[in-house]
């Protein structure tokens, strides 16, 4: 039975890690979409039927763009970590920064 | 433990025509084992892609070319030897990857006919699987032939039913328990991030949210579709330097050969690039609809838990996982209804799959040990080739291909085209 042991060890760290990167990147994903939308602003349709664009709002299109820019940072971090345990390296991530060290 | 086919005096004429016999031998292997992986790559491009052609985030042909090039690639990223990847489940090798010794008399022929077998199990059940559109695990698949041909060969003492102890290991831990365990996990992490993503852009604009989660859901597949590359073909590369190495072709346990590492990587990439079409459509349009945040959600979620598991040690097959997060992203998604009926098929072609590959790879093991030497091993492949043109004859009536892979699910079901021909009325 110490297979289930070390299986039920390991899926909840799986289920951990899944949660924060596999739930927590496109939840911020989908954050950075709405500020977008926000930055954008409401556009309403006027009287004569012309379409008006809303009042932009900067620090929403900033926001938004920012948010990607963490979702991509966190993917480029799964491709590093798929190519550097290929090539013999293991991201640590004991520093401030996620560094390569050799396995 | 098996008979051995030698016996007669070994004389020079003898140990000639044993060479070019196990070089035909080996050759068999090597060629199924590319098959296999070929399968491997089509039976596993919806893993990575269902999502992605059901919300036409990408258009069919363009999703296949996209992830067989990310499976080539990855195919080449990972260096690790996976030299010991039947370790997991069959004790025909030592620690180091080396053959164990008392299968290499005759030229490797016990090794070589255990592995052959299992590759057999492991295709018939991949097209099998294929043909009625359940998307089954391809690693499960050569696991249980490999056991069923080990057990015919070596007993019941040569399959490495429960590890040493010392870590997840065995057909309990590698095959049994992730299998169960996994596709729960990714079906956990996919329904929470597809409910907060709804939560989050309710009220949103569509074109936002539609060119947003369709950028979304084309990162997380090409990345779902990168990790199997790097994981699968490895098995393949493993299994054929396994036999180079019994067969004295090869003697380095610490490295692969460049051919077996172009060829298995060329052919899991073709394998994807011809997509099957049949489980695409079950994956992205039969379990569930699915919307593009939804499929950013599984996606996402599935290729969090591949990695993590890598990264963990915790062996689990892709088909799983990626089942599991598009059946979450369903429960997640308000007002989505889940096809449980469908559901319930997968989990039943788990459930068998190893039982399954493993009858076929005994069976085949039983075969070619009868007929014996290279008259056997040829016997074995045509059985192959036979059983695969039969299935591919079959899966003429009833075609899946990119021009139908999207359509209604409701009332064009693959399994039912294949086991009662169905005329085409609307209903």
């Amino acid at each position: 039975m110490h297979n289930l042991g070390f299986a039920l060890s390991g899926a909840w760290q799986v289920l951990i890690a899944g949660l924060v990167l596999g739930a927590g990147l496109p939840i911020l994903f989908a954050l950075g979409i709405r500020s977008l939308a926000w930055g954008a602003g409401e556009a309403t349709v006027s009287d004569s039927g012309v379409t008006v664009p809303g009042t932009r709002r900067p620090v929403g299109t900033a926001i938004g763009y920012l948010l990607f820019a963490v979702v991509v940072v966190g993917v480029l971090l799964g491709i590093t970590f798929i190519v550097a345990s290929g090539f013999g390296y293991k991201l640590d991530f004991s520093g401030f920064l996620p560094a390569l060290v050799a396995k | 433990m098996s008979r051995s086919p030698s016996g007669r005096r070994v004389s020079f004429s003898v140990t000639i025509t044993r060479v070019t016999e196990t070089s035909v031998i080996l050759a068999l292997v090597v060629l199924t084992a590319l098959a296999f992986d070929f399968t491997n790559g089509f039976h596993d491009t919806a893993n990575a892609m269902a999502t992605s052609i059901a919300t036409k985030a990408l258009r069919p042909k363009t999703a296949v070319a996209l992830s067989g090039i990310l499976n080539l690639v990855g195919a080449f990223l990972s260096v690790e030897v996976a030299l010991t990847v039947t370790n997991a489940v069959v004790k025909i090798q030592d620690k180091s990857g080396a053959p164990k010794t008392e299968l290499l008399a005759d030229g490797g022929s016990a090794l070589l006919l255990i592995i052959l077998a299992g590759l057999v199990g492991g295709i018939v059940w991949n097209l099998l699987t294929w043909l009625v559109g359940l998307p089954s695990s391809s690693s499960h698949a050569l696991f249980g032939g490999l056991v069923g041909a080990t057990i015919a060969g070596l007993g019941w003492g040569g399959v490495n039913w429960n590890g040493d102890g010392s870590k997840l290991d065995g057909v309990v831990g590698k095959v049994l328990l992730p299998a169960v365990l996994s596709p729960v996990i990714a079906a956990v992490v996919a329904a929470v991030g597809t409910w907060i993503i709804f939560k989050i852009t309710a009220g949103v604009a569509a074109r936002f949210t539609d060119k947003g989660f369709r950028w979304g859901q084309i990162g997380s597949a090409s990345l779902v579709s990168l990790a199997h590359g790097t994981n699968d073909a490895q098995k393949t590369m493993g299994v054929i330097t396994l036999a180079l190495i019994a067969s004295g072709h090869w003697s380095d346990t610490a490295n692969i050969p460049l051919w077996v590492k172009v060829s298995a990587a060329v052919a899991i990439a073709l394998g994807t690039y011809l997509g099957g079409w049949r489980i695409i459509r079950t994956l992205g349009k039969g379990l569930t609809d699915i919307s593009p945040p939804q499929g950013t959600a599984a996606q996402s979620g599935a290729a969090a838990v591949i990695l993590a598991s890598s990264h963990l040690g915790f062996a689990l097959s892709t088909t799983h996982v990626a089942t599991g997060s598009v059946l979450g992203s369903g429960l997640g998604r308000p007002g989505a209804t889940v096809r449980w009926a469908v559901a319930g098929r997968m989990v039943a072609a788990w459930l068998i799959t190893l039982p399954a590959a493993g009858l076929v790879g005994a069976v085949m093991w039983w075969v070619g040990d009868l007929i014996g030497g290279m008259a056997g091993a040829l016997v074995v492949f045509t059985l192959l080739v036979l059983a695969s043109v039969a299935m591919w004859m079959r899966s003429r009536t009833g075609r899946v291909d990119s021009s139908n892979v999207n359509d209604d699910w409701e009332g064009t079901d693959v399994t039912d085209v294949v086991e009662k021909p169905v005329p085409a009325v609307a209903n």
